[in-house]
């Protein structure tokens, strides 16, 4: 059962971080011309992790990816923006999935939210100027487009693991 | 478990609401004035900044008071005037620290050129060529020994005839007050622009050095055409050219800056001379005046006279710190000194060649 | 599958809520920040050491005198910035200065002790990458 789980987390970190690196092909920079903010995909894990396995766990896999995503990247600054915006998103899922009127979607949301206000915070600390705030706006808007597309893919995940018992045998 | 629900609302909350705050704090205070013919502009950012960019323009009221020619009733004028008298602590240490300039250059810089620059027509905008006979006349008078300064009894005096003028420290001296203010009200970072001097005074709200680009002698007129760019930090930076004020007669172009020993504009193959200094001790040590001064001087020595002056004044003396240089030349070379190669960006298509001297 | 939490898998109302939460926060955080933050320059005229006039450049089109130590300067204001059009003084170093629209710029009329400063907005130096000027 504890090996399972390890596995499970570790399994978990490497999707996350595929979905860290797939989301460079997305051209965010092109609006939002600030190095390090990201649409925030690996929620979708976070997502995942926080329903099938608890919050614990979940904050495990959180801090493990934005750690390697930052060494692979060799980029630290990188770190800070993971960081804020991973956790932010965390905690305010954590929050909303305690709510029993909310489904995936709005738990989703609220994290994709919360994902954007973290990394916002993140360029403020390391511009030292308030310019990214101007950016909070369209990247909230974003958010709720992202928010439901990590909603509808961990719904989908959901059901389809709907007869398979993950932490049996 | 609702309190914990509620705590994390409230982290969510202030990461959203945390950002505005710097923004108050990034709006810079800014107090313009025109003072010693020309702009100065005062910009200063942090707690008390609005006071302390007030506060340096009446300085610079009061400077301008004591140190114009024109305003007849000016310690200045009065001293002119008279040939002697009482002097104010103020006056009393520029006219020592101009006497310290005028033995370190050798003569280049002289405050007692006045009458010569006069003659010019260089200080009532009425610009004309002297005849030889004039000048001739008017040499005897320019002699930096003849201004004596007797601290003990608060008297200055000049020898018979000579007049003099601040013109070439007195925006440096205001750069020092300003750095002295900036210092004394604990200003994290501003800049002071006096009529093309700055102090740049910490660094840039965003933590990178303050960027300040040297005009390009060639075309002043442009506004953004520029030799090059030097990040600065608590430095004060001054250039001189024969660019800035000129006349033009028979043809010929007459410039502002005098050579003492000639009495006609310098002709040094230099067509502008930038030096700059750090200002880590507050102003306290007149960087900005001495930059002022030999930024003059060193114009009118020209290239190797300049850069030998450079070689031999790396050391702290009583008056002066280690300062670099900026030179341009008729040519089309800009030289930059070893201290401040690190920092200077050329401009790629300005069409100088770059060199850096050691 | 077993789970610590079984999720709500479908939208339910109150993702509505959560959606017009996060939509209320970025209108709200667009207006606050068009409210404080440049939304155009305004230009403020000082004549010896004291402000005379402040106006803002986007509401102020046309032109607009000033009498500055008995010189006449006409300013004019259009959508590419402001500019003095006219001056009484010898030197003309105003009029040759042009349009200036980027806040922290500045034309000076010495002889007239005049000062038309862009403030407001965002402070952008002289230039695209200069903080300050010298020579």
């Amino acid at each position: 059962m504890r090996t399972k789980k390890l596995t499970a987390c570790g399994l978990l970190t490497a999707v996350a971080l595929a979905l860290s690196y797939l989301e460079n092909f997305f051209p965010l920079a092109l609006a939002i011309p600030i190095p390090g903010i990201k649409l925030g995909l690996a929620n979708i894990v976070t997502v995942f992790a926080l329903y099938a396995m608890g919050a614990g766990p979940a904050f495990l896999v959180l801090a493990a990816r934005c750690l390697l995503g930052a060494v692979f990247a060799g980029n630290m600054n990188a770190l800070l923006f993971s960081l804020l915006g991973g956790f932010s998103a965390m905690l305010v899922m954590t929050a909303l999935s305690r709510l029993r009127g909310l489904s995936l979607y709005g738990v989703s949301i609220g994290g994709a939210a919360a994902h954007s206000c973290g990394q916002i915070a993140a360029a403020l600390l390391t511009l030292g100027s308030t310019a990214p705030m101007y950016y909070l706006p369209v990247l909230l808007a974003v958010s709720l487009f992202t928010g439901s597309l990590t909603g509808l893919v961990s719904a989908c995940l959901f059901r389809g693991l709907v007869h398979v018992d993950l932490w049996k045998g | 478990m609702k309190r914990l629900i509620l705590y994390l609302l409230y982290m969510l909350l202030l990461t959203a609401c945390a950002a505005p705050a710097p923004a108050q704090e990034e709006t810079p205070e800014v107090a313009q004035l025109i003072a010693m013919d020309t702009l100065m502009t005062f910009t200063a950012y942090g707690e008390d900044a609005k006071a302390v960019v007030q506060q340096a323009a009446e300085a610079m009221r009061t400077a301008e008071a004591m140190f114009s020619r024109t305003l007849p009733e000016s310690e200045v004028s009065r001293l002119n005037a008279q040939g002697s008298g009482k002097a104010g602590p103020e006056l009393q240490r520029l006219l020592e620290a101009a006497s310290h300039y005028w033995r370190e250059t050798g003569g280049a810089f002289d405050i007692t050129v006045a009458p010569v620059a006069s003659a010019w027509g260089f200080t009532t905008d009425s610009f004309q060529v002297p005849d030889a006979e004039e000048l001739e006349s008017l040499k005897e008078l320019v002699d930096g020994s003849g201004v004596t300064v007797d601290g003990p009894a608060g008297t200055v005096s000049l020898k018979a005839g000579q007049s003099i003028d601040l013109g070439g420290i007195a925006k440096g001296y205001a750069s020092d007050l300003a750095a002295q203010m900036f210092a004394s009200a604990s200003i994290q970072r501003g800049k002071a622009e006096l009529g093309g001097n700055i102090l740049a005074w910490g660094v840039r709200p965003d933590g990178n050095p303050w960027r300040v680009g040297i005009v390009d002698p060639a075309r002043p007129e442009a506004g953004d055409a520029f030799v090059g760019i030097v990040e600065l930090e608590d430095s004060a930076a001054i250039t001189s050219g024969g660019y800035q004020r000129f006349f033009e007669a028979n043809g010929q172009r007459y410039h502002h800056i005098i050579d003492p020993a000639a009495g006609w504009p310098a002709d040094s193959g230099l067509t502008s001379v930038t030096v700059v200094a750090r200002m880590d001790g507050g102003g306290e040590r007149l960087n900005g005046t001495m930059c002022d001064a030999y930024s003059t001087a060193l114009f009118i020595m020209g290239e190797e006279k300049a850069l030998d002056f450079w070689r031999s004044h790396q050391t702290q003396t009583e008056y002066e710190d280690a300062f670099d240089l900026v030179l341009v030349t008729e040519d089309g070379r800009v030289i930059v000194t070893e201290g401040l190669s690190d920092r200077f960006h050329p401009i790629e298509d300005s069409g100088y060649e770059y060199e850096t001297a050691s | 599958m077993n789970m610590k939490r079984r999720p709500k898998l479908r939208p339910a109302a109150w993702d509505g809520a959560v959606v017009g939460l996060v939509l209320a926060l970025a209108v709200g955080c667009g207006v606050l920040l068009r409210g404080n933050g440049g939304s155009g320059e305004m230009a403020v005229v000082s004549i010896n050491g004291e402000e005379v006039d402040r106006f803002s450049l986007a509401e102020s089109a046309g032109k607009r005198e000033y009498l500055a130590n008995g010189y006449v300067l006409v300013v004019a204001v259009s959508s590419e910035g402001v500019r003095v059009a006219e001056a009484g003084c010898p030197t003309q170093d105003c009029v040759h200065t042009g349009v200036i629209s980027r806040s922290g710029q500045s034309i000076v009329c010495l002889p007239g002790r005049f000062i038309l400063r862009l403030a407001g907005g965002t402070e952008r130096g002289n230039g695209p990458d200069v903080d300050a000027v010298i020579g």
